[in-house]
């Protein structure tokens, strides 16, 4: 006997204090911000409270890129190409799309963030990154 | 930490499902080879440590519903889940356990059913305001890593299809593996389904139905017993960045199982570790990765990992035969996986791995590696510390 169903996992999660900056300043001004480490200089993008290489709790945001290069870089067959791309300004890279020509895309390219034209305050309010220069 | 030992172990028949058992029942066959393995009954069983993980069976609490599978009911019961290193983690807590003199008998069991869940949805359950909402998973962060290793490392598709098909033959010789596919060629693996460019399907490690247990005993327990056990000589533990765009935790730079492997080697005194080590049983969720823990495990220098490869210096009849079990790729119940590792090291030292067993193996390495951000790393010998 096998027994069927599905489960249903509605979620809220708080974006926290800087979270909620790095987003607010995407869909109003369509900024990018990161956060930098008073006590060792690290900033990481999407902006995060806590240093990734000292541990200190971070409060001062600046703004990085829009442009960076690719530094990784997988093709999904059916869903597109996806990259790690590291900010201009930033030390940790940022998950995101690669749109248009797939050949393009390889590691080292420049890129720049198209934002969407419709922003909810969401990662996605980035609609992706393309070949700097290639911005509509 | 005391003088521990692992004094038995006990597995199932992975395979792709086992729709015939229950999660507890599936459990209960790996822990009674284990306690037979050991001589021992359930009563002689002082505590239990549960490896899982729960978002993969859509189950809150496995250690609550399936403990009873491993005569947990009136005893010490907790779980560890930490992805791939789940299973090493819950030994090298069996391990403290046993060392501390807590408790002197110790059963370790870990399990997976993949075949009621659903793994991609656990998977994707990941941070959910940077990641989830763009990508997630295991392949598309394996791919983008890879992407990263491959240009500098010099490392070529064909390299890691050739540790797919070591992978495979190997399990051939283990009739626990799930996957039997000793006919695998480097050509079969290039052609198969592309999942994540370069990944393709034969790259990566199954999901498997299966358990796997071990009986860990402090060090006068298992002198008295008799002179045969797998000693512990080292076992370190490290967690590191869980993002998936923090550089410096990549295939390239791996620093949590570097740094785990330079503390459990410093613990054993092993300091030329392809040739201190007889065996090695190592967490390979996907070929690629076999290649980058040759060098964050010190069997090679950056850069060198094709050559041993290439050079079948990790093959059956090399220097270090790696995952003479099929490893990870063969076999992936995840919550039980690093549990295989470690009872398939036993095994080697005990010399009764069958026609997997390396000739006069006594000192293995068993490690483990969870969602980029854990990696175990444990020290086994067959004389004592």
């Amino acid at each position: 006997m096998i027994l069927e169903g599905t489960i249903r996992l509605p979620f809220s999660y708080a974006a926290g204090g800087i979270g909620t900056q790095f987003l607010i300043a995407l869909r109003d001004e369509q900024r990018i911000l990161g956060a930098r480490c008073e006590s060792c200089s690290t900033v990481t993008c999407p902006a995060r409270p806590f240093c990734s290489q000292c541990h200190a709790a971070v409060t001062d945001l600046i703004e990085v890129g829009p442009a960076g290069n690719v530094v990784a870089r997988t093709e999904t067959p059916g869903k597109g190409v996806f990259g790690l791309i590291r900010l201009d300004g930033a030390n940790t890279a940022i998950l995101h799309r690669l749109v248009g020509p797939v050949d393009q895309w390889r590691r080292g390219a420049r890129v720049s963030a198209v934002f969407a034209e419709e922003r909810t305050a969401g990662i996605n309010d980035i609609e992706g990154f393309v070949i700097e220069g290639d911005q509509p | 930490m005391n003088a521990v030992a692992v004094i038995g172990t006990g597995q199932t028949n992975h395979a792709k499902a086992r729709p015939d058992v229950t999660q507890p029942e599936l459990i209960r066959e790996a822990v009674d080879a284990a306690l037979v393995d050991a001589g021992l009954t359930a009563d002689d069983i002082d505590a239990v440590v549960m490896s899982n993980m729960e978002m993969f069976e859509g189950r809150a609490l496995p250690e609550l519903w399936v403990a009873e599978g491993a005569y947990g009911t009136g005893k010490p019961v907790f779980k560890i889940a930490t992805g791939g290193t789940s299973g090493t983690s819950a030994c090298i807590a069996g391990f403290h356990q046993a060392g501390s003199g807590a408790f002197d008998t110790v059963l370790v069991v870990g399990f997976e059913k993949h075949s009621e869940g659903h793994t991609q949805t656990g998977m994707a359950l990941v941070d959910p305001f940077w990641d989830r909402a763009v990508a997630s998973g295991a392949l598309g962060n394996f791919a983008l890593s890879i992407s990263q290793y491959m240009a500098e490392r010099g490392v070529t598709e064909e390299h890691a299809a050739q540790v797919a098909v070591k992978a495979r033959r190997n399990a051939a010789n283990n009739p626990h593996a799930h996957l039997q596919m000793p006919d695998l060629t480097i050509d079969d693996v290039l052609k198969s389904r592309m999942l994540a460019e370069p990944l393709h399907l034969l790259d990566m490690c199954p999901q498997s139905d299966g358990a796997a247990a071990i009986v860990v005993a402090s060090g006068d327990t298992a002198r008295k017993r008799g002179p045969k056990a797998a000693w512990v000589h080292a076992a370190a533990t490290r967690h590191d960045q869980p993002y998936l765009g923090d550089l410096d935790r990549r295939l390239i730079t791996t620093r949590a199982l570097r740094s785990a492997a330079a503390s459990a080697y410093a613990q054993a005194g092993i300091t030329d570790p392809l040739r201190d080590f007889d065996i090695a049983e190592i967490y390979e969720p996907a070929s690629y990765a076999e290649l980058a823990w040759y060098e964050a495990l010190e069997f090679c220098d950056d850069g060198e990992a094709r050559r041993l490869i290439d050079d079948g210096v990790t093959s059956m009849d090399g220097e270090l035969p790696v995952n003479p079990s099929g490893g990870v790729l063969s076999t992936n119940p995840v919550g039980a996986s690093g549990v295989i590792r470690v009872a398939e090291a036993s095994l080697q030292l005990l010399g009764r791995a069958g026609d997997r067993q390396v000739a006069g193996a006594k000192t293995a390495l068993a490690t483990g590696y969870g969602v980029y951000a854990w990696s175990d790393v444990i020290v086994l010998r067959s004389e004592m510390p």
